[in-house]
């Protein structure tokens, strides 16, 4: 066993100095940090591979509030595509600086440089002869590569990308799978409208938002430098607005003819037209296209005063007002958004649409300040259709929307915006304005209508919870009855309560929380929302019961056939159960079998032990006759009791009525002897 | 109608009453005949049954008990002597004679004593019997109770929904 394995199951705290053992083959060395490999959000250190000691490999350790792309690890691991910095493995690891289990994904070591240290600084440029050999045939095979498996890269950057070899001819793509999709990327690499939403909620997006990273990285290794190093980020992106991401980027820098069609297209701002995998293909096989001229918004005869500046084309307005909620929402219910529309912008049909929104606003009933904040919701998407769900200073792609709730609720967060988002349904009102069907719109919109089903249910399996899960197919548990457990996978579910339930300090507390039970509800394949609903019945037994069926039907699907501690800790719980019964034998059987059945750490007997319909049945019918019998008995008594005054009437009849048949008898007997006397 | 129903009552009833007078007068009559061949033994059975006549008339209330006792131990008394009538001398004289005698009258009167004593303690007797049976009632029920209230606990004692 490991030292660091050794050290847990002793139950020593762990030293912060001790390696990390991943399964039991490679050693973090937590002592040695390699910071240029690390990225902005997961530290790297020096792995070793127990199994070849001679290869080079780094660790990168996932931050615990930060959900990483566990179905992109599972894709890219062992992958030998050229392109990818090899991800030799992943999983979870207990990390002794943390003291708690963390993600973790060893990679092989590039041996060259990063392309560029960070995005300030300066670097030796790639001329356009080099580019499409060096850079961009390699890296549209690595995006083709992704795209076949279904999946996006989403950290497309010169600081991510590695020289793979010591003369710096091979370039290969960096970790992405740390932290959410795009989270680390700077705006500069990132589209407009990814570049509009909250850093954890950029969503998975497609392979074209990887093609405009690629796009811009290309522009930055053609200049050797970051062009808009001098931009923060709010400026850079207002600036992409305004003029294009191509002119922002390039600006009036002098490039190739054939560069300037490859970058006009891959940083076209209209998705629709950006190019895709088949236009870089033909460009690269030397046919040439006419370059893409970006297409700008209009911009308006006067600008929209709002919030002290002056705003010349929708999406500009719309992104200022997106900042600034509560400051937005006079100038639109007073007509003002409107009449611009109509007057400078000269596009009747929004303006009237936008009217519309404004006038079912202010007659919405019950909730008017609800209905104002979707109203202001609604315009922002009519203003700019592409943009993200923007929602009282949220911004998220939908499907982003994921990731973003787990970092809330990782980091502890207010999470009743997400709450209230999913309730009012703002996502379908996203959904209801695109231009054109697409089937992962629909799947999309489907889903977040059964996120509202689930919270508009408080109960224990159900709520916020439900939704973080169904969200996150990655997610791990979040309960802390889990403690430093890392539970990804349903089956690994119970092996995790079963180690947990040795370090619980209240016996009484349940081995299922909102959590547990909203993962369970989530991970399953069968629908158990009928079971989870009776978790929170009021009557214990019943409660209890179906938090029992859940373990043992888990038990029974996804083993492991002994749990022991998990066993003694849900037996524990059971007294209300056996209590069910009324017949005191009955309980003392059961009393007698559950210690047995603990030892064997079945939860599946116990439960076909406790949930024995027929024994139920009869115990039931049983103490039913037991008691009318005690009542029978009871109402007996009683009548014994108040009839003694009409005993003593009746026994006075009685004895009279037995003293005169007596006398009758006697007088009869005495005749037939006199008479056999005499006549014999 | 009222008017016509009221007098065919009255009559029904009327006829009811008479009906029994007429079996009485007509059975009173059948004795009073057979008196003058059947002196002997009614003087006997007179003068021997008086205790029993005195029970009937003495006793009060709908239910007469105590003339039977009284004269079903008073008649076992009486009738050998009046066997010894009808089997010897049926004669008036021989009727008195036996009344002359004392053993005859102390065998009926002390048959009859015998019925009161019979009379009067048999209903303690039967009152004792019947608390002693009710007694054993009760504690069998309060046994069964207990028993199960130690096999299904307190709830068996609460009325079941």
């Amino acid at each position: 066993m490991s030292e660091t394995a050794e050290q847990a199951d002793s139950g020593k705290p762990a030293v912060p100095s001790a390696p990390g053992v991943l399964r039991d083959r490679y050693t973090v060395r937590s002592n040695q940090p390699l910071p240029e490999f690390a990225t902005p959000n997961a530290e790297a250190f020096v792995a070793e591979d127990k199994r070849d000691p001679n290869r080079n490999l780094f660790a990168l350790i996932c931050r615990p509030d930060l959900q990483p792309r566990v179905n992109i690890m599972r894709a890219l691991k062992g992958a030998t595509t050229m392109g990818f910095v090899p991800l030799v493995d992943w999983g979870t690891m207990l990390w002794p600086p943390l003291g708690r289990q963390c993600m973790t994904v060893i990679y092989e070591r590039p041996v060259g440089k990063k392309l560029m240290a960070n995005l300030r600084a300066d670097f030796k440029r790639i001329d356009e002869y080099e580019i499409n050999r060096r850079v961009i045939e390699p890296m549209v095979a690595a995006i083709k590569e992704l795209t076949a498996r279904g999946i996006t890269h989403r950290a497309i950057r010169p600081t991510n990308m590695w020289y793979m070899d010591e003369g710096g001819e091979r370039i290969s793509l960096g970790d992405c799978v740390t932290t959410p999709p795009a989270f680390d990327q700077p705006v500069a690499f990132e589209s407009v409208e990814s570049g509009m939403a909250n850093p954890v909620a950029r969503g998975s997006g497609t392979f074209s938002d990887d093609l405009y990273s690629l796009g811009v990285t290309v522009v930055f290794l053609l200049m050797g430098r970051n062009p808009v190093a001098h931009l923060d980020e709010d400026q850079l992106l207002k600036q992409k607005i305004q003029q294009g991401s191509y002119n922002t980027l390039v600006g009036d820098e002098r490039l190739p003819l054939p560069l300037i069609e490859l970058l006009r297209g891959l940083l076209c701002d209209d998705p629709d037209q950006r190019w895709d995998i088949e236009s870089l293909d033909l460009w690269l096989s030397g046919r040439r296209l006419s370059p893409l001229q970006s297409r700008l918004e209009r911009r308006a005869a006067r600008g929209f005063p709002f919030n002290g500046r002056e705003y010349g084309n929708c999406r500009e307005l719309a992104q200022a007002m997106a900042k600034n909620w509560e400051l937005a929402i006079p100038p639109v219910l007073e007509g003002k958004l409107e009449l611009w529309l109509r007057r400078a912008v000269e596009d009747a049909e929004r303006a009237q649409v936008i009217a519309e929104q404004v006038r079912m606003a202010l007659n919405s009933g019950n909730d008017k300040r609800a209905g104002i904040d979707l109203m202001l919701c609604k315009v922002l998407i009519i203003l700019d259709p592409t943009a993200p769900i923007r929602y009282k200073g949220f911004n998220a792609m939908p499907d982003g929307f994921g990731s973003a709730l787990a970092a809330v609720m990782a980091q502890k967060g207010d999470s009743r915006l997400m709450a209230e988002i999913i309730l009012r349904g703002v996502p379908s009102l996203w959904f209801e304005a695109r231009k054109s069907y697409l089937p992962d719109n629909s799947l999309m919109e489907g889903n977040f209508r059964e996120l509202k089903g689930y919270l508009t249910q408080t109960g224990m399996g159900f709520g916020l919870e439900r939704c973080l899960y169904e969200m996150n197919d990655s997610l791990p548990c979040q309960s802390p009855l889990l403690g430093e457990e890392y539970v990804v996978e349903l089956k690994e579910m119970l092996p995790a309560l079963n180690a947990a339930a040795g370090k619980r300090s209240d016996a009484k507390t349940w081995p299922v929380d909102r959590h547990v039970a909203a993962f369970m509800g989530a991970r399953a394949r069968s629908d158990i929302d009928r079971n989870l609903v009776q978790l929170t019945d009021p009557e214990p037994s019943k409660a209890l019961m179906a938090m029992l069926n859940l373990f043992a039907v888990f038990q029974y699907r996804l083993g492991p056939e002994s749990l022991p501690t998990l066993a003694a800790w849900v037996g524990g719980l059971v007294g209300p159960v056996v209590g069910a019964f009324h017949s005191r034998e009955k309980r003392k059987e059961l009393e007698k079998e559950i210690p047995k059945i603990i030892r064997r750490g079945s939860i599946v007997e116990l439960y076909n032990l406790l949930d024995n319909e027929e024994a139920h049945s009869k115990d039931k019918h049983e103490f039913a006759w037991a008691q009318a019998q005690y009542h029978a008995a009871d109402e007996e008594v009683k009548r014994i009791q108040t009839e003694s005054e009409d005993r003593g009437t009746e026994a006075v009849r009685i004895g009279q009525q037995t003293a005169a048949v007596l006398g009758i008898l006697i007088a009869l007997i005495t005749t037939t002897f006199v008479v056999i006397a005499k006549v014999w | 109608m009222a008017k016509k129903a009221a007098p065919a009552k009255g009559k029904a009833k009327a006829a009811k009453a008479g009906g029994g007078g007429v079996n009485k007068v007509a059975v009173l009559m059948v004795l009073a005949a057979l008196v003058p061949f059947s002196l002997p033994t009614v003087a006997l059975l007179f003068f021997t049954m008086l205790p029993t006549m005195g029970a009937w008339a003495s006793e009060r209330g709908p239910h007469k008990y105590a003339w039977l006792c009284v004269g079903g131990l008073n008649f076992s008394g009486v009738i050998p002597f009046l066997f010894s009538l009808w089997f010897g001398v049926h004669t008036l004289d021989e009727s008195f004679s036996m009344l002359s005698e004392a053993g005859v009258l102390l065998w009926a009167y002390g048959t009859s004593a015998i019925g009161w004593l019979v009379y009067t303690v048999m209903p303690p007797v039967v009152a004792s019997w019947i608390s002693f049976t009710t007694d054993r009632r009760v504690a069998a029920l309060k046994a069964a109770q207990k028993k199960l209230v130690e096999e299904w606990g307190d709830e068996v004692t609460k009325k079941g929904a």
